[in-house]
């Protein structure tokens, strides 16, 4: 039989055997390639008008994130796979073949599973191409009719891609086989010995471990000021560095001491299954090191889509709280107003306030717009347009700042903020951005201050009047525009009383909802990625034991005494890492909130019980894939 | 004395029934509480598969096998489970230690598994560390230990249920003479102190002579017995002399 001929029979023999990593490869070929498609389909044209430039940017962004997660996960697949195959054709060598031509079988084989799974994602990713978009503009709330599109260049970029990053791994496993001896190749089975450490380098580990971890913490839960940037980056880093160090020394100390323990140890099954934890952990750590961060980043992702939807919300709250405003430089007759615009539109509600405009020199800067309004208006006018007004009385030396609403901001209102308002001082109560005059916050500074201090200011500068109404049907607006035409007045070139209308045109914003619908698929993705690292980790643990679990039917040990110490070792993979994501999860989660300025508790809790129900699900799995494995 | 293992009429035949090979061609034989046997015979005579029948790990074609009373050829996987669990220690040539866990918890697993208190068993295991001179290498992993050690801690094992019956299957294989020593010894020890009923398979005379019988297997019958008057030595000189008047190798 030819080499070749080998492989393939080899492939054939035991697809079954390499289902998890088919599974897994083509499962990051469907992903990758439907974001390709989305990049490149005919039915995100029509956003165009929605800056489909910055969409693509967005998008590509997000696919090369995949690409280096994916570069990642292939990787410890293939390795995984690798460290299997290598004892099984390491037996080659006694029926006389050398380490090139096992390499080359095994390269022929990768090879077979790499089209295999490649021709797979491809086609499971063009038929669901049509409902991965489908879903990603109903997350995003964009109304597109989309239609089934099939063009090459996604297929194309995806199978070079994805034959790059496969490719290396494949002449990775290649190189690694010639260069083993045989001995090693076959030993690759055989148990790696328990080396007892240094009890001080242990403890030196698991306080190194806890140290880290909870520095990260603490620069998680500061974030939220200026520095966030700074503090985000290093909790990312002294987290994930945390992280890995205490599956490297604290968990397994723990787990040994449990081992030491016998009084606990000889009860119910755990001289087997605890004992097989720390046997495995010390080894394994690497791998719950990367589900462990898989999963605190797919919690983050999703709590950053729900915040970035909370965010946007408010944003289109704010702008659209009034669809007009009316600005004055002398008083008009608001119901007068009101009663044009009922002509063609029902008005929800309507408000006056006087405005005094102050040149920023008032200020003591040298360039803004800045203004103020008297506290007894704004109160009245916040009841007229539905709005809370939290301040009962604003003191002559204090100031409420008119702010509007960030997607994100990296700044803190600090309580001790001083207005400098002419001569005088004033103390900063707050900075709110409740839509009270509408979207003229964000193009001015505007302080709330006494009515007492108004009137003294008010002389400074020069006081207008705005006007503004929302109406039942915002879409409806237009209609209305020929009678607010008619309330124009101009005096010379310039305007004395003039409008502005916000129409509903939420284009230059969509990249945000797109945003957090790519926020959900990631969530997604990564989480399925955890879940499938741990399968695929079991499944070569399954492969180990076989032999244990041999030994222990001989010695008489019932199927179900078997069965439930499995069932306690695989939960532990599950919850270990899922119970350290909860922890962390509380800080990266606090740390999106500090800077999005949005409280994301429940977001939490909701997507720690979403990943819980998909962890017990695949645990299902694996404990009957295991047990098939061991006890047949 | 108690009867504990009644063999009756066994027979043992693999391949299909008009082509049947008889490996076992009607064994009967009964073991009483504090024996120690020893099962002798050449390749083939069917030592490995009438170790296999007593111990449950195979069914025979005919005949009967009761075991604390019970029929074990008839009993379902789940008694015979129960069987392998309560009523028998084995001793494999391979050891078959768990290698991911320390000497200790290897001969704690059996009663670890049954449910036994941990303070009894911890006293146990201590008992038996000392029977089998295995008190200094508790904390040492499979690994770290010698090939003798080993069997003594698989022995340890066997033991640690106090079980009705052992079945050992050449327990010496793969041990120097020293270490085959020291765990026959140790075997003894179990049998004329503790009690314990041995049942052991091996093709070398040194070995079986630290039994109380010795069974001759040949061609799937047992062909002749003989018994210890007391005297090892005496008894290996006897064991030698009937191998070589079946014209068997002097080992």
């Amino acid at each position: 039989m030819s080499l070749f001929g080998l492989a393939c029979s080899n492939f054939k023999r035991s697809v079954k055997e390499y289902a998890s990593l088919i599974i897994a490869l083509a499962f990051s070929v469907f992903i990758f390639f439907n974001f390709q498609n989305v990049v490149f389909s005919d039915s995100m044209d029509v956003l165009e008008n929605f800056n489909k430039d910055y969409i693509d940017m967005i998008v590509q962004a997000a696919s090369f994130i995949f690409g280096v997660f994916l570069f990642f996960f292939i990787w410890y697949a293939t390795d995984v796979f690798l460290s299997q195959r290598k004892r099984e054709i390491g037996i080659y060598t006694f029926m006389g073949l050398d380490n090139v031509r096992i390499g080359k079988m095994y390269a022929i084989e990768a090879f077979l599973i790499g089209v295999f799974s490649l021709a797979a994602g491809l086609v499971f990713g063009i038929l669901f191409s049509k409902l991965f978009q489908m879903l990603l503009l109903r997350i995003s709330d964009i109304s597109v009719d989309i239609r089934f599109s099939f063009s090459l260049p996604p297929v194309l970029i995806t199978s070079v891609i994805f034959g790059i990053i496969y490719g290396i791994m494949i002449i990775k496993g290649y190189v690694s086989i010639v260069r083993s001896s045989v001995l090693s190749m076959l030993s690759d089975a055989k148990r790696q010995e328990m080396k007892n450490e240094n009890i001080f380098l242990t403890i030196f580990k698991v306080v190194l471990g806890l140290a880290v971890l909870g520095t990260g913490y603490v620069f998680a839960i500061n974030t939220g000021g200026l520095q966030s940037l700074v503090y985000g980056l290093l909790a990312v880093i002294l987290v994930v560095a945390g992280t890995y160090l205490l599956y490297g020394g604290a968990i397994p100390f723990f787990i040994r001491k449990l081992t030491e323990n016998k009084k606990f140890l000889y009860e119910k099954e755990r001289n087997l299954w605890v004992n097989n934890l720390a046997y495995r952990i010390r080894r394994n750590y690497r791998t719950y090191g990367i589900v462990t961060v898989l999963m605190i980043c797919s919690v983050t992702v999703l709590a950053t889509s729900i915040a970035l939807k909370q965010r946007y919300e408010k944003m289109i709250h704010f702008q659209e709280h009034y669809f007009c405003q009316v600005t004055a430089m002398h008083r008009l007759d608001k119901e007068q107003i009101e009663k044009g615009i009922s002509e063609k539109n029902q008005v929800l509600y309507g408000n006056e306030i006087s405005l005094t405009l102050l040149n920023p020199d008032v200020f003591h800067r040298e360039r803004g717009s800045y203004g103020i309004v008297p506290c007894s208006v704004l109160k009245e006018a916040a009841k007229e347009a539905e709005l809370d007004f939290p301040y009962e009385d604003i003191k002559e030396d204090e100031a409420v700042y008119l702010s509007h609403v960030y997607l994100m901001s990296f700044m803190e209102f600090d309580p001790n903020t001083t207005a400098e308002i002419g001569e005088e001082s004033y103390h900063v109560l707050a900075q709110d951005d409740t839509a009270y005059l509408g979207r003229l916050q964000e193009s001015m500074n505007i302080y709330v201050v006494s009515d007492k201090t108004y009137e003294k200011l008010k002389t400074l500068g020069l006081e207008c009047f705005i006007y503004g109404f929302q109406i039942a049907e915002p879409e409806n607006a237009e209609a209305s525009r020929a009678y607010l035409d008619t309330l124009v007045e101009k005096e010379g070139d310039s305007f004395t009383v003039g409008y502005n209308m916000f129409l509903p045109d939420r284009g230059e914003m969509a990249w945000i909802p797109i945003m957090y619908s790519l926020c959900v698929f990631m969530f997604v993705t990564l989480i399925l990625a955890a879940g499938s690292i741990i399968f695929i980790k079991l499944n070569n643990d399954a492969y180990e034991d076989i032999e244990r679990y041999k030994i222990l039917k001989k010695l008489g040990v019932s199927e179900d005494v078997l069965k439930r110490a499995m069932k306690h070792e695989i939960r532990f993979t599950y919850y270990c890492p899922f119970v350290l994501m909860v922890i962390t999860s509380y800080f990266s989660v606090r740390a999106l909130g500090n800077v999005m300025k949005t409280e994301l508790t429940t977001v939490n809790v909701y997507s720690a019980v979403a990943i819980i129900l998909l962890f017990f699900f695949i645990y299902l799995v694996s404990v009957r894939a295991f047990q098939k494995k061991v006890l047949k | 004395m108690r009867k504990i293992v009644e063999v009756k009429d066994l027979v043992k035949g693999f391949g299909r029934r008009e082509y049947e090979t008889a490996v076992l061609k009607g064994i009967s034989l009964d073991i009483y509480e504090k024996d120690f046997i020893a099962v002798m015979g050449p390749s083939g005579a069917g030592k490995s598969t009438l170790l296999n029948m007593l111990s449950t790990l195979d069914k025979p074609t005919r005949g009967q096998i009761i075991l604390d009373g019970k029929d074990v050829t008839r009993a379902d996987n789940k008694l015979l489970s129960i069987l392998r669990r309560d009523k028998i220690g084995f001793i494999f040539q391979e050891y078959n230690l768990l290698d991911n866990m320390t000497l200790q918890d290897n001969i704690a697993l059996p009663l670890s598994l049954n449910g036994e208190k941990s303070r009894v068993i911890l006293e146990k295991v201590e008992r038996m560390a000392e029977l089998f001179g295995l008190k200094p290498h508790l904390k040492k992993y499979p690994w770290q230990l010698s090939g003798g050690q080993k069997q003594r801690g698989a022995s340890a094992r066997a033991l640690i249920t106090q079980p009705e019956i052992i079945f050992a299957d050449e327990p010496t294989g793969a041990l120097d003479s020293k270490s085959s020593k020291e765990l026959l010894t140790s075997l003894r020890l179990a049998n004329e102190e503790e009690g314990a009923t041995i049942l052991m398979v091996t093709h070398d005379a040194y070995t079986a002579s630290y039994a109380k019988q010795v069974y001759m297997l040949v061609d799937g019958q047992i062909q002749s017995r003989l018994n210890s008057k007391g005297d090892r030595k005496f008894f290996y000189d006897e064991i030698l002399q009937l191998l070589a008047s079946m014209g068997g190798d002097r080992e």
